[in-house]
């Protein structure tokens, strides 16, 4: 066991691709705690996906040694998910630390979420050890990224190490500033136990991992023990603690970081932020910080194969054990059957979700346009929150309507002001503020409604602004808006999944943007399949699939015949895919390329 | 006994016309004797295997099997009939196009056996065979048609085609007319198809040809299907229309999904279970070992989607008792809800014991609701 003194709890934050994991990768690789040849890049993120997408999601705390002037110290670093998503577990993450690497990247300098994860680190009363990465790069100016750390974020950077992670420079300089700038952390290890759970993962043989800090006190197996917030009691089978894979230790005790199994079925029962302490001399009080974590983002998803129901089930139910921040209830659409109504806590949270869905279950999906929470105010003084379209209550009965809205900020090269000005205009949103920052980059602070940003205004920004904007937002809180149902007619007849709640003033748009991706996602049928969008009774966009009325009479001899089986077997299996509503049969596709409507 | 179709591949032509997708050469006269050789010799591959079977239809197709020498055709019909037991109302047709027949020829085929001819007609307007490529013109055709009959032909089939650029009902008319006229028992009719690596393709695809709209193909087919009536032509499969007792034994054997016998490049068979094809390389033909390529087995799945696919094609239907018993199943059942569906719209009926398709124009759709 370590001596207190000689620990550090520190984490990383950086603006996406700013160089986190890769960082990550190079303490480990110069503390010796991996060889490299079991370095796999960025092996901090453990998922296919993360990697891929170069975006880390779960955390995974490694205890590395290090050596320096013959003290061996034991760093604790606890990697953060970098996007806005994960603010709530960033936070806590943050929580369990003494210090924070905040990477400015030499080119770049400080970008949005640079600011938004310092700030969060501020908040914890973090010290912060400024890094200026890539160095490496023809287009470095690591004293101009200095000067913006200390203009912009405020903190004395002009000794920060220069680095390059990629490259392996100078990496020493950041462990010694680890050492040397953080303070080593506090706490009886005699004092009744408190410690926090920063994260949680599934293991299929030892249940539910809790991923702690401990704060006081001494945890080891045999413990009993208390979850404060959802009030369980569990008995310690095992503690341990990550080099990055889980080693079993005797105990850890006040001021050190690893994990602890107890039996826990599931992980919803280990909620991030949660408490623990002794269940026979618990401390009075949790910690503070904790809250719930609730999806912001809704959409429905539906097997392709209206059969495979059970399989979807099946997979969601796997995904929630390691990931409690998804939330599901079963959802019957008369337009696309059984399937499930899903909580993200944002679109990358869904987007990653869904694509786990189809690559580790090979399952295809449909998914409904993702769409927010809105809280409903009756005629009867009731408030309903509806998340799903179809289950918005008679306009008769509404006394008002209300939907979030968040804080947000982007950080732009002042050239491409006007243009996102006009986008967060057409997107409903109010300016707050514009400052600027220096002669290259300016702030621009708005509130705008969640609904306007979950479709593709990330990449509208990133479009107009050549990728150099940067964008950083937080739930605020509701307002009243003017928001309508818009429905879909085919053939007459409503389509549940296909309804969207929008402002009044972008219905029309909206409905004839749908109706016109139908058109070209319809395919022919025997007869004519009109498509509407209506708000309430009224007709506001109108299209026609028109009937076939000849499909190619080719011949069929000898070797026509299996050549034409498999073009109409080919056909069939596209339309296993199809959805019948009413009469009208509809791709998968069509549900899809709704959602990808571009302005 | 059981019965079988040979099917014999002629892939040499004239020309190349512009819409065929079919494998043919051109210019590859000082090939055909060796290729006749080759031809007897893969059909006697054959010989033991089939003992226990007798032809009931042998087909000369194309390409333009009227290119060959008379001989070619008189020697291996001579192989066939020493080696191979025939039914005695074997129907042995030879396609024929009017620019590569003559007399000599017509009575030739006739004393090899011949009873059947299909002329490669495809339209009675000088203009639009130019168009095609097509190496004839009408009055070639009207002579073929003579010296076929002073052979002593009666059963005779000429192809047209439906939907040629600019092509009008009254065009249709006139050709169908024409036809009847001079004594033609059989017709076929097909829908110009596009087929991809055509130079056709091209033209339409850079709009150097437009060819008819959905709404006027529709009108042609149906022009064609009443006007062929008009004369005695009853249709008894979506593109086939014949005289009473002149319907073709050998396609209907397709249909029935009978087995048959490819033989010659590019050939297919269906035979003992299993689907084939041979090399479509005219070099590999000649010289390497024959072999069967793409063998595909059928499966209790390919072969019921096939029975029903081929069968819902003719004017018969599908004979569901039949089908229940061979696939050990209950089709009303299985389908209840398509059938209830397009019973509906009127594009089947089901009449004693028969489905049939109403509405051909949409025969695809259809087909494929039934299939599993």
């Amino acid at each position: 066991m370590a001596e207190q003194k000689n620990i550090r709890n520190f984490c990383i934050v950086a603006h996406i691709d700013h160089g986190k994991s890769t960082l990550a990768d190079r303490l480990i690789e110069a503390t010796g705690t991996l060889a490299t040849r079991d370095m796999q890049n960025q092996l901090l993120d453990s998922m296919d996906l993360e990697r891929e997408r170069g975006i880390t999601i779960k955390l995974a705390p490694t205890r590395m040694l290090y050596k320096k002037d013959g003290v061996e110290y034991v760093l604790n670093l606890i990697d953060t998910p970098g996007h806005v998503d994960f603010t709530y577990e960033v936070s806590r993450s943050l929580a369990a630390c003494e210090g924070a690497i905040l990477i400015v990247d030499a080119g770049q300098g400080v970008e949005a979420q640079t600011l938004a994860n310092a700030y969060l680190a501020l908040d914890n009363n973090l010290e912060i050890l400024p890094v200026i990465n890539k160095i490496d790069l023809p287009s470095a100016n690591p004293q101009k990224a200095k000067q913006e750390s200390e203009d912009v974020v405020g903190i004395p950077a002009m000794h920060a190490p220069e680095i390059s992670a990629k490259e392996g420079i100078n990496i020493t300089q950041v462990l010694d500033g680890i050492i040397k700038e953080f303070p080593a952390p506090k706490g009886d290890k005699n004092a009744p136990l408190k410690c926090l759970i920063f994260d949680s993962y599934y293991d299929n043989f030892k249940g539910a991992v809790c991923m702690i800090r401990v704060f006081d006190g001494t945890l080891k197996a045999g413990d009993k023990i208390l979850f404060m917030h959802t009030q369980k009691q569990f008995d310690v089978t095992e503690v341990g603690y990550f080099t990055p894979s889980p080693k079993p230790c005797d105990c850890l005790s006040a001021g050190e970081v690893g994990y602890v199994c107890a039996s826990i079925k599931k992980v919803a029962d280990t909620q991030v932020g949660d408490t623990i302490t002794s269940a026979t001399n618990p401390i009075p009080k949790p910690l503070a910080g904790y809250k719930k974590v609730q999806p912001v983002v809704f959409s429905g998803i539906f097997p392709a194969d209206g059969s495979k129901f059970n399989e979807l089930k099946d997979a969601l139910e796997k995904l929630k054990l390691n990931d409690s921040a998804l939330e599901y209830t079963a959802e019957n659409s008369t337009a696309l059957g059984f399937g499930f109504r899903c909580g993200f806590l944002g679109l990358l949270h869904m987007e990653v979700i869904q694509e786990r869905i189809e690559r580790e279950f090979n399952l295809e999906i449909i998914t409904t346009a993702p769409g927010v929470s809105y809280h409903v105010y009756k005629t009867d003084g009731s408030m309903l929150e509806v998340s799903n379209p179809s289950n918005l209550p008679e306009p008769s009965t509404i006394q008002r309507l209300e939907e979030p809205f968040v804080h947000m900020h982007i950080y732009t090269p002042p050239e491409y002001m006007g243009g996102i000005m006009d986008l967060c205009q057409q997107r409903r949103g109010i300016s707050i503020d514009v400052q600027y920052i220096d002669d290259r980059r300016v702030k621009l602070v708005y509130d705008m409604p969640l609904n306007e940003i979950i479709y593709d205004f990330f990449d509208n920004l990133k479009s107009r602004t050549k990728g150099y904007a940067s964008l950083d937002y937080e739930l605020s809180d509701y307002r009243p808006s003017d928001l309508v149902k818009l429905d879909i007619l085919l053939k007459g007849e409503p389509c549940d999944a296909l309804s969207l709640i929008v402002h009044r003033e972008h219905a029309q748009e909206r409905g004839r943007m749908i109706a016109e991706k139908l058109k070209e996602a319809i395919p022919r049928q025997q007869f004519e399949v009109p498509i509407q969008a209506a708000i309430g009774g009224k007709i506001i966009a109108r299209e026609t699939v028109k009937a076939v009325r000849k499909d190619v009479l080719a011949k069929c001899y000898g070797g026509d015949i299996t050549r034409k089986r498999k073009l109409l077997e080919k056909q069939k299996e596209g339309k296993k895919r199809m959805r019948t509503l009413g009469n009208v049969e509809v791709p998968a596709e069509a549900f899809i390329n709704i959602l990808k409507i571009d302005n | 006994m059981k019965e079988l179709s040979f099917y014999i591949h002629i892939p040499f032509c004239v020309s190349k016309c512009i819409y065929c997708g079919f494998v043919s050469f051109i210019n590859k006269q000082n090939c055909f004797e060796f290729y006749t050789k080759r031809l007897q010799e893969e059909i006697l591959t054959y010989k033991q295997i089939l003992k226990d079977y007798k032809l009931k239809s042998i087909f000369f197709g194309g390409g333009t099997p009227s290119i060959l020498p008379s001989e070619c055709i008189c020697q291996i019909l001579s192989t066939i009939k020493q080696n191979f037991n025939l039914t005695k109302t074997c129907e042995i047709t030879l396609e024929a196009n009017p620019e590569s027949f003559d007399e000599q020829k017509a009575f030739a085929y006739k004393n090899a056996g011949i009873n059947r001819l299909s002329f490669g007609l495809q339209s009675c307007n000088n203009k639009v065979l130019k168009f095609l490529g097509r190496p004839h013109t009408k009055k070639d055709f009207e002579n073929a048609i003579l010296w076929a009959k002073n052979a002593g032909f009666k059963n005779i089939n000429a192809d047209i085609l439906i939907g040629t650029p600019n092509q009008t009902t009254q065009n249709l008319k006139n050709a169908i007319n024409f036809l009847a006229n001079q004594g033609v028992c059989h017709i076929s009719a097909y829908g110009l198809m596009v087929e991809e690596s055509t130079q056709l393709f091209k033209m339409v695809n850079s709009k150097q040809v437009v060819l008819p709209n959905e709404d006027q193909s529709v009108k042609l087919y149906e022009t064609a299907v009443q006007e062929l009536k008009k004369h005695g032509y009853n249709r008894y499969e979506i593109s086939n229309f014949a005289i009473k007792g002149f319907e073709c034994k050998h396609n209907q054997n397709y249909w029935a999904r009978g087995e048959f016998l490819g033989f010659g490049v590019a050939a297919y068979s269906f035979f003992g279970g299993e689907h084939y094809e041979n090399t479509k390389s005219l070099d590999d033909y000649l010289n390497l070992p024959f072999q069967k390529q793409n063998v595909e087995k059928e499966t209790p799945l390919t072969a019921q989607n096939e029975t029903i696919m081929l069968a819902l094609r003719t004017e018969n239907g599908l004979n569901l008792k039949d089908f229940n018993k061979k696939f050990n199943t209950d089709f009303e059942k299985q389908f209840e809800k398509e059938l209830k569906e397009l019973q509906q719209s009127g594009l089947i009926s089901i009449q004693n014991g028969y489905l049939k398709i109403t509405n051909f124009q949409v025969s695809n759709y259809i087909i494929e609701k039934f299939f599993v």
